[in-house]
């Protein structure tokens, strides 16, 4: 399982974004270059149709595959009412091969993007994940190097934590007490409830980088 | 990582296994000085893709196998043999598997037994069995040579031993032999430095050999 936040951020206050984060965080930033290539079934492959996510890291010197499965969303009133999603996720890393081998197996290429940016890991109540990316889409089929913004002047921002059954309420808080910090600069929420951006953004931003500017990290 | 032939027992024309050939077997390994050291075992199931209508099961692989092995309990081997793929990945992809609803496990088949060190070589004897069940359908036999793991040059020496191997059991005139299926790695996008991948081709290969020869040996129905 993982509990997962959204939000998006005009690329001009990315910069005041690292720095506030780099603060929180008391970590370096790691650079981001995931290739994510999202197959679904063919038409006559399993009861119901299903989706399978194939992440190729492009920053390692030797690309680095994964396999992701998003399942559903936890239900209920009281999913309602938490502000972060709760989702079961399964992850394997796979030898380089793994996109001939789903072909094989009759799925098919939905889409391919291309996430550019930077991620920050730590530990704070949870092992939380913050990536800010910029999400690109290819204009030829896996040319990652012509790839173009599917969102010119916007990025989206993602803070992530792994929880099981027993400790997703525990984890829940830590995701969402730590979004409270990034409240100046942009709004969290779940998946697919957009919220935009927000209006104290530029002026938080400025106090940041002018803050930011005269601190020796 | 050391090379090893994975073997099977072929038994001879009219003739099956049974669990006397596999306890000779082992006694063979002991009689050669073969010093017993624990159990070894490995996993293979079949997945078969779930389909709505029957008549679309052809569109996808029939030849499509998963292979655990002991020694490795993290990973886990996705095999597509006529494919000639050979996929890599951690053990929580049968649960991808599992969550994707779109192919399940058929029949899974253990194979398990003893462990012997003869010197530099390893040699692995055990039973396939269908999972939860004792009755025996194949012997298998591991042979292992620790201080090299090229495939090509570590051909001599396992041919050697094989031999040796060969003439130990003759003594004991079982029904049958050991056999080795040498598939083409290179097929399979596999270099000559040995890794576990090579294993699952391996078995893989002795896989089908075993579905060939248990379905020659059934009677033929109208």
């Amino acid at each position: 399982m993982e509990c997962v936040v959204q939000g998006i951020i005009e690329t001009q206050h990315v910069e005041a974004l690292e720095i506030l984060l780099q603060g929180l965080c008391g970590v370096h930033r790691e650079r981001l270059r995931i290739h994510e290539l999202c197959l679904k079934s063919g038409p006559n492959l399993g009861l119901a149709a299903s989706e399978v996510r194939l992440l190729c890291d492009l920053e390692q010197p030797e690309p680095t595959w994964t396999v992701r499965h998003i399942g559903g969303a936890m239900r209920g009133a009281g999913a309602e009412q938490i502000p972060v999603l709760v989702r079961t996720l399964n992850e394997s890393k796979v030898s380089k091969n793994a996109l001939r081998f789903f072909y094989s197996l009759g799925y098919k290429l939905d889409h391919e993007l291309l996430r550019v940016g930077f991620a920050f890991h730590f530990q704070k109540g949870a092992q939380i994940t913050v990536t800010v990316s910029s999400v690109n889409k290819m204009l030829k089929l896996h040319a990652t190097d012509e790839a173009v913004p599917v969102t010119p002047g916007i990025q989206l921002v993602e803070v992530t934590a792994p929880a099981s059954s027993e400790n997703y309420t525990e984890v829940v808080a830590a995701v969402s007490s730590f979004c409270e910090y990034l409240a100046p600069l942009l709004h969290l929420s779940k998946p697919g409830v957009s919220t935009g951006v927000v209006p104290t953004a530029a002026a938080a931003a400025a106090s940041l980088m002018s803050d930011g500017g005269g601190t020796t990290l | 990582m050391p090379i090893k032939w994975i073997l099977h027992w072929q038994p001879n024309a009219g003739t099956t296994v049974n669990s006397q050939i596999l306890t000779e077997v082992s006694q063979c390994a002991e009689g050669i000085n073969g010093v017993k050291e624990g159990r070894w075992k490995a996993t293979i199931s079949f997945y078969r893709a779930i389909t709505r209508e029957q008549a679309n099961a052809n569109e996808f692989p029939r030849d499509f196998l998963g292979i655990s092995l002991s020694e490795l309990p993290s990973k886990y081997y996705l095999v597509i043999r006529g494919q000639r793929l050979v996929l890599e990945a951690e053990s929580s992809i049968q649960t991808i598997m599992e969550k994707l609803q779109s192919y399940r496990t058929r029949v899974a088949l253990n194979f398990e037994g003893n462990q012997y060190q003869l010197g530099d070589f390893q040699l692995r004897v055990g039973k396939v069995a269908p999972l939860h069940s004792e009755s025996l359908r194949g012997i298998v036999m591991e042979m292992e040579y620790i201080p090299i793991s090229s495939w090509e040059k570590s051909h001599q020496i396992m041919g050697e031993f094989f031999d040796l191997w060969q003439e130990a059991l003759s003594k004991r005139s079982l029904p049958g032999h050991f056999v080795h299926i040498e598939p083409n790695f290179a097929e399979f996008g596999l270099s000559d430095q040995y890794t576990a991948q090579h294993t699952a081709v391996q078995y893989a290969s002795i896989m089908a050999q075993m579905i060939a020869t248990a379905q020659s040996v059934q009677p033929v129905r109208n």
